[in-house]
């Protein structure tokens, strides 16, 4: 049922010469399932091709193939035009493909320098060639533009330059043609800036990249071929001038796509959370939440608008009781000065944490036990001071059931699960036992178009019933489209307050880098009667 | 429905039961390596051990090491169910061990309750020395493993100080030991009779301890504990993911706190069968530093569930006393120390190996229903229909 890639004409690039890449007809097979199917793919030279799709589509296991992490059950890999079979990826390097993780993998302790030879050392009889490796850094460094200082130690450097050490990692071993694995999810946005701007300084060389991602404005600013995958085989390969973000993401889940939409004011003057003068101080001392005032009522949504790593994470976790801090959080009239995270949990506060891998699952523990973390106080999940196997497996296959969580049972362990599912269990546990205020990280992050709707819409259900939420999102659409109010946080403290009805995630997005004076209009966030307006809820 | 399969997952117990399997046949095969080098035959010495492993007054003797084993075993699994390492049960065991000898000689009680005084005063030591590592690493950060390698020492020292004659000990037959308990302190055993193989007439082969009764019960509490109580889950939760069990309310530094107590009260009765039981006081030979380390391989061939960690103990008790033997054939019996040390490292990477083929073989089971399931509708209206019952 796979309709072939149709491609459309060659973008820039000598348009005659063999293509990079070539894959024909990859299927990938795992015991009763098939990863890859007839998946089809050339990749000129000298161009940013971009690979898009849904988690869980098929993009992780294709990329393994092309980097030599596994083998094509069926279907012909040609790199430069002659036929190669990779085994390891060591054969995948020397044909001249290397890969950038999304995770980088460096040695923190290790200068620069010694990240980048760690595995292929120069030598110089028996001693290590130290000066000719930082003259070929350097000389790679210039020659493409990446501004990497071979001498620092890897820990003292941020998250943009570490990827650049990465990227220089791979060309030092003489990559012709780069994957790069979901490489803007960990950067903000003018590191996204540098990367790109680097990746046209690769292209002018001639070298091809071959870019994963799922965030499709990205996708188009920068790609010269952008392929879709869906459901395990290649959908369709457009130029990024043929399609909008809407039609991208369309091909991408094969069906018209929902909006984050509120319908109307669910907003109450009943305050379930205030928060006033909260301060959360790192080891140094130095403030990460300062002076936080925030008030949320039954029944709405509270935004934060922000750059990761502003503070958001330290607020909902001096919200949740994890991390000491100064000034008042109050839920429902009670001071939850020196009450412990359990109890907490017990009046009515749920959590849908932003790292879930962390804080959110027990990656070695069955389904059903992660049902019960964070809730393995209260029913269904406990008797008296045992533990009630039967009620929390009961209410396993009810959340698996609502929250359309993909698994073949409930005693799968949690690591088993893909992100997004694993998301949609947490989602669901924390959304159990009515709870009164709900601390949402990113609660859609990772799943698939179709979970993301389902999310929002147990969302918009609960808020009707009164539940308040406090929703950190990197998603300003999501933001804009759920939110009855908005803030803006900015190194720890909250800069502006923006009507989510009139704001663009334009605005948002200046203000959230501090550029713009304010984002929105600032003071008037209670009013949120246009909150459907169809402004700024693209995709 | 795929979604109902049943919760007994046979391939996944088999592997489990694989995997100590073939940990036995590597470390056997390793241990002919080295008997072969040596000049001597494997089949022979395998053959001897087991011949006089098996003859009843062995088995009792496997019993009764098993006993002590067993609880040295559980006393390290518990830490190891929340990532501690109590790598001092050794020292543990040993001081409660000599304080409940003394502390049973200079009393005379009925006898239920004599016993019953011996034990709790072996529990309590052995959770109080336990616990200088739960709160050094609560409020000073100390590394568990660091602390109670040093307790290990501090306990010995004050062991051997105590068993003087100058402080609690007497010197009888040339042997230093604590007073004996009175007979109001002894847990009486099962005396095993029978005919053995060739003879004609009853003898007794041995009295195998009471107190194994007791270790059994502590196993199944540790099972109980730890897979049915909230407590136990949340200490497994601990040891899975501190962040995780953090952010679901578990107050860590208590959980700390506790399951350190619990693990030296555990290790306090290590040293109870074979005082209750045969020595009915405190000597350097009976209780002998070592066995606390002995837990540890054994907590990790029983992978910390109780019916393994028992299996495990009568194996290595059966390694312990059959290896006597193979002196009169003259057979180094350190050949049985190393078979011990190849049966933990194989364990350790057998375990490995079939956690990795799980893990892949359920990943590829989820997979398949991910791929499988129909195509993500707009559930707005999919979640309203299965809502179900609630």
């Amino acid at each position: 049922m796979s309709e072939h890639p149709e491609r459309s004409t060659t973008a820039a690039g000598p348009a005659t010469t063999v293509p990079a890449v070539e894959l024909n007809g990859i299927t990938k097979r795992f015991p009763g399932v098939v990863a890859n199917s007839d998946v089809t793919l050339k990749v000129a030279r000298g161009t940013v091709h971009a690979i898009v799709g849904e988690n869980g589509a098929g993009k992780s296991t294709l990329m393994k193939i092309l980097y030599g992490m596994q083998r094509p059950d069926e279907g012909t890999i040609e790199v430069d035009g002659s036929p190669v079979t990779f085994h390891t990826p060591a054969d995948a390097i020397k044909a001249g493909i290397g890969m950038v993780h999304q995770h980088f993998k460096l040695a923190d302790n290790l200068t620069v320098l010694e990240n980048v030879v760690l595995g292929s050392e120069p030598r110089r009889g028996w001693r290590l060639d130290i000066e000719g490796a930082r003259k070929k850094i350097v000389e790679i460094s210039d020659r493409y533009g990446l501004d990497v200082d071979p001498d620092p130690l890897v820990e003292d450097l941020g998250v943009g330059e570490r990827q650049r050490v990465e990227i220089l990692k791979v060309l030092y071993r003489g990559a012709r043609t780069l994957i790069l694995d979901e490489p803007t999810a960990v950067l903000v946005p003018q590191e996204v800036d540098e990367l790109f701007d680097a990746l046209q300084e690769l292209k002018a060389e001639g070298l091809t990249v071959i870019f994963i991602s799922h965030k499709l404005d990205e996708v188009l600013k920068v790609a010269d071929e952008i392929t879709v995958i869906r459901r395990g085989t290649t959908v369709r390969t457009v130029l990024p001038s043929e399609v909008t973000p809407r039609k991208l993401a369309e091909l991408m889940v094969g069906s018209e796509l929902p909006s984050p939409q509120t319908s109307e004011s669910t907003v109450t003057d009943r305050a379930v959370l205030e928060v006033k003068g909260l301060t959360v101080r790192d080891r140094e001392g130095r403030p990460v939440v300062d002076d936080v005032t925030l008030t949320i009522h039954a029944g709405e949504v509270l935004g934060i608008a922000g750059v990761e790593g502003n503070g958001q994470a330290e607020l909902v976790e001096a919200i949740m009781g994890i991390r000491p801090a100064e000034g008042s959080v109050v839920l429902e009239g009670r001071d939850l000065a020196g009450v412990p995270t359990r109890e907490r949990r017990t009046a009515g506060v749920a959590f849908v944490p932003e790292d879930r891998i962390r804080q959110g699952l027990l990656l070695e523990s069955p389904l059903w036990e992660n049902r019960m973390l964070g809730h393995q106080t209260s029913p269904p999940n406990a008797r008296g001071p045992l533990v009630n196997r039967r009620g929390a497996r009961a209410d396993t296959e009810r959340i698996v059931r609502d929250y359309d969580v993909r698994t073949p049972s409930i005693d799968v362990t949690a690591s088993a699960l893909s992100g997004g599912n694993q998301q949609k269990l947490i989602v669901g546990r924390e959304m159990s036992g009515n709870p009164r205020l709900l601390l949402a990280a990113h609660p859609t992050r990772g799943v698939d178009v179709g979970a993301q709707a389902a999310i929002w819409d147990h969302l918009r259900r609960a808020r009707a019933e009164g539940l308040a939420v406090l929703l950190i999102s990197a998603d300003l659409d999501e933001l804009i489209g759920l939110s009855d109010s908005l803030k803006v946080i900015l190194r720890g403290r909250l800069v502006a307050d923006a009507d989510p009805a009139t704001v663009t995630p334009e605005d948002l997005g200046s203000a959230m880098t501090g550029a713009a004076a304010t984002g929105g209009k600032p003071g008037t966030a209670d009013d949120t009667d246009g909150a459907t307006d169809a402004e700024g809820s693209d995709v | 429905m795929e979604r109902f399969l049943p919760r007994f997952d046979p391939r996944k117990t088999g592997l489990a039961v694989l995997a100590p399997v073939v940990a036995l046949v590597v470390a056997a095969a390793l241990s002919s390596v080295v008997l072969v080098i040596a000049g001597h035959s494997p089949a022979l010495a395998f053959q001897r051990m087991w011949e006089y492993g098996t003859e009843p007054a062995q088995v009792v003797n496997i019993l009764n090491k098993a006993s002590g084993y067993f609880l040295s075993a559980l006393a390290v699994a518990i830490g190891f169910r929340m990532n501690l390492f109590n790598i001092g049960v050794d020292g543990q065991y040993r001081i409660a061990a000599m304080a409940a000898a003394v502390v049973g000689a200079t009393l005379t009680l009925p006898k239920p309750l004599h016993i019953l005084v011996i034990v709790a005063v072996a529990v309590v030591v052995g959770a109080l020395w336990a616990g200088i590592a739960g709160l050094l690493k609560v409020y000073r950060g100390v590394s568990e493993v660091i602390s109670t390698i040093m307790l290990n020492f501090i306990g010995g020292a004050i062991v051997a100080w105590a068993v003087t004659p100058q402080v609690f000990a007497v010197l009888e037959n040339n042997v230093v030991r604590t007073k004996t308990i009175p007979e109001s302190g002894w847990f009486p055993g099962f005396t095993w009779s029978g005919i053995p193989a060739g003879g004609s007439q009853t003898v007794v082969f041995g009295e195998i301890y009471g107190f194994i009764v007791i270790s059994g019960l502590v196993g199944v509490l540790y099972w109980f504990v730890l897979s049915r109580t909230r407590f136990g889950f949340d200490l497994r939760a601990t040891g899975s993911s501190e962040p995780a069990a953090v952010a679901s309310g578990v107050d860590v530094k208590r959980m700390v706190l506790t399951s350190m107590l619990l693990s030296g009260a555990v290790a306090g009765l290590v040293g109870m069968p074979i005082l209750l039981g045969a020595a009915h006081s405190f000597g350097s030979q009976d209780f002998p530093s070592g066995i606390g380390f002995t837990g540890i391989a054994i907590a990790l061939l029983g992978r910390n569930n109780p019916v393994g960690i028992a299996f495990a103990s009568i194996l290595w008790g059966f390694l312990d006393v059959s290896n006597q033997i193979l002196d009169i054939e003259s057979i180094p019996k350190e050949i049985v120390t190393i078979m011990q040390g190849a049966v933990v490292l194989a364990v350790v990477v057998a375990y490995e190996i079939v956690r990795r083929i799980g893990v892949a073989t359920e990943q590829r089971r989820v997979m398949s229903t991910e791929n499988a399931a129909p195509p993500a509708v707009p559930p707005a209206t999919a979640t309203a229909d299965t809502g179900g019952e609630r």
